[in-house]
């Protein structure tokens, strides 16, 4: 067994934010979330191009049938890069979907095993919550719960 | 007197902050939302080689790295840092930021010595309580063969004190700052010292 040194560490960023002065807590949340606002819009269209780039690879694989290739590992990222950005902004439905695509195409490589009709899917639900301004709803809801089923079919590692 | 659920003031203008994403609309996001909570001294970097090179030459408070960083990821940056520089750089508080956490980082992300992961999606608010629980954080420092980083067994103290989501269970060692003089031997013999009383 290891031994292991256990010991107190107060940092220097513990110290500085107690300091007087500084901002309040609400005025500090409000402000970041102004500033945050103005990338929603320049955020929202790399996203519709990441969706195009992603219907792109599904074009130029669709016929490999189980043998993704170098696909697999770009769906991942594409879909990875969608969540990173759509992260930052409520865009609820979206972000599930996406979430989605991320989790199936990685279950997917880990299994060794693609199957194409499920990121076909996937995309699709993409492009109709993006086309309906993100919005939750019940046709949404139907979108999500239709991709929940067909995660739930993607093989495990 | 009842402690406010979170403190009311934040004051981060002199604290030096490490951003570092390779998604350059992500990094200025992070950027706008630090510069909201009034950090003055913003270091961002794109790739995690010059990351590591601002962490061997300046002095830093705070570190957020996204995981899925190319090349040397936010994981095994994180690793680095813990095991591999000087006190006190290695212990400089590290957030890691994820979008979606693949099957196979996922026992990276427990064992590589981060303060906190912090997945998306992620609102200011979320990101500075996150802050505000550094300060406050009461977890030690461990340091094995195996792990090197803040004791991960966070569940059984909770967040600090006086934040909001305290259950009655939480264990602390919060003993708070010390408010008298040191009291002498003489005064602490006196205290333990077997004495007679009447009943």
């Amino acid at each position: 067994m290891t031994q292991a040194r256990t010991f107190k560490v107060k940092s220097p960023l513990a110290r500085q934010m107690l300091e007087p002065g500084g901002r309040l807590v609400r005025d500090a949340e409000r402000l970041a979330s102004e500033a945050l606002e103005g990338h929603r819009d320049d955020v929202m269209a790399t996203v519709a191009a990441a969706l195009d780039a992603l219907d792109a690879v599904y074009a130029a694989g669709v016929g490999r049938g189980q043998a993704a290739g170098d696909a697999g590992p770009r769906i991942y990222e594409l879909a990875s890069s969608i969540i990173d950005l759509a992260g930052y902004f409520d865009t609820g439905p979206l972000y599930e979907a996406a979430y989605s695509l991320c989790d199936v195409s990685d279950r997917m490589i880990a299994a060794g095993v693609w199957r194409w009709p499920t990121i076909q899917v996937h995309l699709q639900a993409l492009r109709l919550i993006l086309a309906g301004g993100c919005r939750a709803g019940r046709t949404s809801e139907a979108l999500l719960s239709g991709l929940r089923s067909v995660a739930m079919l993607t093989p495990a590692a | 007197m009842a402690r406010p659920d979170t403190p009311e003031r934040v004051n981060l203008a002199r604290s030096t902050v490490l951003l570092v994403d390779h998604n350059p609309k992500s990094l200025d996001m992070l950027s706008s939302i630090f510069q909201g909570f009034g950090v003055r001294q913003q270091i961002k970097r794109g790739s995690t080689a010059d990351a590591v090179e601002i962490v061997q030459t300046k002095d830093l408070d705070l570190i957020l790295i996204d995981c899925s960083m190319p090349d040397m990821d936010g994981y095994d940056f994180t690793r680095w840092l813990r095991r591999e520089t000087p006190a006190p750089v290695r212990y400089t508080p590290i957030i890691l930021l994820t979008g979606h956490a693949a099957q196979s980082k996922v026992h990276k992300g427990r064992d590589c010595g981060a303060s906190f992961l912090v997945t998306k999606p992620l609102t200011p608010s979320v990101l500075l309580q996150r802050v505000l629980w550094l300060a406050g954080d009461e977890r030690e420092f461990v340091e094995c063969d195996t792990y090197v980083g803040p004791d991960r067994r966070v569940r059984n103290f909770g967040p600090p004190m006086g934040m909001t989501g305290r259950r009655e269970g939480d264990l602390s060692a919060h003993v708070g700052e010390a408010s008298e003089a040191n009291m002498d031997q003489s005064e602490i013999d006196m205290m333990i010292k077997p004495m007679r009383v009447s009943l």
